[in-house]
């Protein structure tokens, strides 16, 4: 009982800090990473509202606040859209592509970028209020990674595509990075507060709750670090691959929800952690199949997908117990977004699914053009990825180009945001799509 | 019937003549502006794709009139190209041809078809492929950004040193204010004296910047206790640098 209690005090220190942040401002809705939306869900397509085109592929999800989408452009700029007409307000530029998501905090974006940098811009006009200097972004690399040929050359990780997304609490904005470390800033300054090292790159979004800032990394460990002093409470060691390095590191983002921290991991596993000790609840296999995604949590059940199986669950918040598996049609990167009775995904092969809340079938989906096109046949006639056709050797430049051609087809990486009924997402077409 | 009566019908019928004359002249103007715009097919955003070997490019151009003069942009996702202004703009009413600023070298030579379409050519480094756009709506055009005004205290010359490659390099930014907004001298001297060609110049609150988009270089500094601290970037690689009013 005092558990619960000192729980539901918890929940609610947490939602008072994030008071000024709306529940659809930030990656996954809040600062616990939920992946809940409230209002109104789509349960068929109607029309695309419109469609917002970039410079380059948009991995970012869109965020909302004051009737207006914010999120990042792997063409270096960040965009403020107008959410009824689509129409840009303002774009700003960084010195390089911005795949993280922003958050909107008093009237301040805060996103990170390739360049090394994180920004704060004005919300309303995108003036540059300050820039902090990270000790520089980088990929996740390995020799011999993913058992790509020459064994013995490092090779970036071509599917290390996000950027770490900001949280912001108590006048403190936390963030990833590349460098290997967890940064907190004054969130008015951008004056350092503190920042903790990790043993590899950080590109898993931080989730806060009850004064704990909750984050995995490339070092194959997940971590539970003081929200004010940056000190580590705990940390949990998730799986190890030495040989190709496919199997190693937190690159989803967890979700913390009553005390428990649910996390996805390279090493195919989903966990869910004691978020007092870092203890193993409970973890959910998927034969080799990397969690990319970050759960959401609802309604004492966690929602999330796998890449190579394609494979859509949902499972007992509490045991970790099966009750939805839907077999899917390509990998997925993209975040389960729970809003009323239905749940957005996106796919890589350029699809958008809406699904049965209960029994996960698909209610309906959306492919972007690009996807219809199947340029270079990297679709099979059934819209799985064409894999044999596209991995034919291990050669190391093979598996790059591979990869290259499959986000040809306007892979869908963005998590989808729900406002009043319209589905904002991003995809590798360039394009940011508002469907209703 | 009253004589008050009889004056709130004749009021009636007038309101309702001045009302049905209000309308018959919006339907005068809006019939005198139809044509017009009827007349100006090639205004507007335009959506498609430039078909190259195995594989699409989508092209989004914008094309408006301001002031009597066609100004246009551009967004090729893929490219990079966000908003890119045409140069060389001409429109007739058979077509348009223009080029995409920028280090791309892309032209665009299109003829306005008998089904509204815009098909040509997407030329690039030599290759051709057809292209064809359909009009999807209101121009967009964007602007490229404008100098700013700098503030009275950053006018005027400024310098410091940094050191690329094993190379001392010295630099002078002068700064002067005009009505259109601030201009800028950008000097580097190496092993050679080089005039960047600055396009942009903008201050807000403390944080000046000053760019050359055609070679690749850029400073931006924060102006604070008489000095510009900041870092001059070339390409990735960026240095810093503490500019000094030149005395």
């Amino acid at each position: 009982m005092i558990t619960k209690i000192s729980g539901i005090l918890g929940l609610f220190a947490t939602l008072c800090a994030t008071s000024a942040i709306d529940a659809q401002s930030m990656f996954r809705g809040d600062a616990m990473h939920s992946g809940t939306f409230a209002g109104p869900a789509p349960r068929q397509f109607h029309r695309v509202k419109w469609k917002f085109p970039t410079g380059d592929r948009v991995i970012s999800s869109p965020v909302f606040k004051d009737n207006v989408i914010y999120f990042g452009g792997d063409d270096g700029n960040v965009y403020a859209v107008d959410a009824a007409t689509g129409r840009q307000i303002w774009k700003r530029a960084t010195n390089g592509p911005a795949p993280a998501t922003p958050a909107i905090a008093d009237g301040t974006v805060y996103i990170g970028s390739y360049d090394g940098k994180f920004y704060a811009f004005n919300a309303q006009t995108g003036a540059v209020k300050w820039k902090f200097a990270t000790d520089g972004e980088r990929r996740f690399e390995a020799k011999g990674l993913h058992g790509m040929q020459p064994k013995n050359q490092t090779i970036a990780d071509p599917f290390d595509i996000f950027l770490s997304s900001p949280v912001v609490a108590n006048g403190t904005v936390y963030f990833g990075s590349g460098d290997g470390n967890v940064y907190a800033l004054d969130s008015a300054t951008g004056d350092l507060r503190w920042k903790f090292k990790t043993g590899d790159v950080v590109h898993a979004s931080p989730a806060l709750a009850d004064g704990v800032l909750f984050f995995g990394s490339w070092d194959s460990y997940f971590y539970a670090v003081d929200a004010a002093t940056g000190k580590e409470k705990w940390r949990f060691h998730g799986g190890e691959d030495p040989t190709i390095h496919n199997q190693v590191g937190f690159q989803s983002s967890p979700a913390v929800m009553n005390g428990t921290v649910y996390t996805g991991c390279r090493d195919a596993n989903l966990y869910a952690l004691d978020a007092a000790t870092g203890k193993e609840k409970w973890r959910f296999f998927n034969d080799l199949s990397w969690v990319i995604t970050s759960p959401a949590v609802a309604d004492g059940k966690v929602f999330f997908a796998t890449s190579d199986s394609s494979l859509y669950h949902v499972v007992d918040a509490n045991s970790g117990k099966p009750i939805v598996r839907q077999q899917g049609k390509a990998f997925m990167f993209s975040s389960p977004a729970v809003v009323s009775d239905v749940v957005f995904i996106g796919v890589l092969n350029g699809t958008l699914e809406a699904r049965d809340l209960k029994t996960g079938d698909l209610l309906w989906d959306f492919k972007v053009e690009k996807s219809k096109q199947n340029d270079g046949w990297v679709l099979t006639g059934d819209r799985k990825f064409n894999v044999p056709f596209l991995f034919h050797s291990n050669w190391r430049e093979v598996p790059l180009l591979a990869t290259d051609q499959e986000i040809r087809v306007g892979a869908i990486f963005s998590s989808p945001l729900v406002v009043n009924g319209v589905v904002y997402f991003g995809s590798a077409d360039g394009f940011l799509y508002a469907l209703e | 019937m009253t004589r008050s009566t009889t004056r709130t019908i004749h009021r009636g019928r007038r309101i309702r003549a001045v009302g049905a004359f209000v309308r018959v002249i919006a339907i005068i103007v809006v019939a005198t502006v139809l044509p017009c715009r009827a007349e100006d097919p090639i205004s507007g955003r335009w959506e498609g794709s430039a078909r190259i070997p195995a594989d699409d490019i989508t092209v989004v151009l914008d094309l408006a009139q301001q002031n009597g003069a066609w100004v246009g942009s551009i967004i090729i996702p893929g490219l990079g190209l966000k908003g890119a202004p045409l140069t060389d703009l001409k429109v007739q009413a058979s077509g348009v041809n223009f080029a995409v600023k920028g280090a791309l070298g892309i032209q665009l030579k299109l003829r306005l078809d008998a089904n509204n379409k815009l098909a040509g050519d997407f030329e690039q480094a030599g290759n051709r492929a057809p292209v064809t756009l359909l009009k999807t709506g209101p121009p967009q055009v964007e602007h490229p950004p404008r100098n700013t005004p700098v503030a009275k205290e950053l006018e005027g010359e400024w310098k410091g040193d940094y050191e690329m490659l094993g190379y001392p390099r010295h630099v002078s930014i002068k700064f002067a204010n005009h009505p259109d907004g601030a201009t800028a001298d950008f000097v580097i001297v190496g092993r050679k004296h080089n005039v960047l060609p600055v396009d942009l110049i903008t201050q807000e609150g403390d944080l000046v910047t000053v760019d050359s988009h055609e070679i690749g270089f850029s400073f931006e500094g924060r102006l604070r206790d008489g000095k510009l601290t900041g870092a001059i970037s070339q390409g990735a690689i960026e240095t810093p640098l503490v500019l000094m009013r030149s005395k």
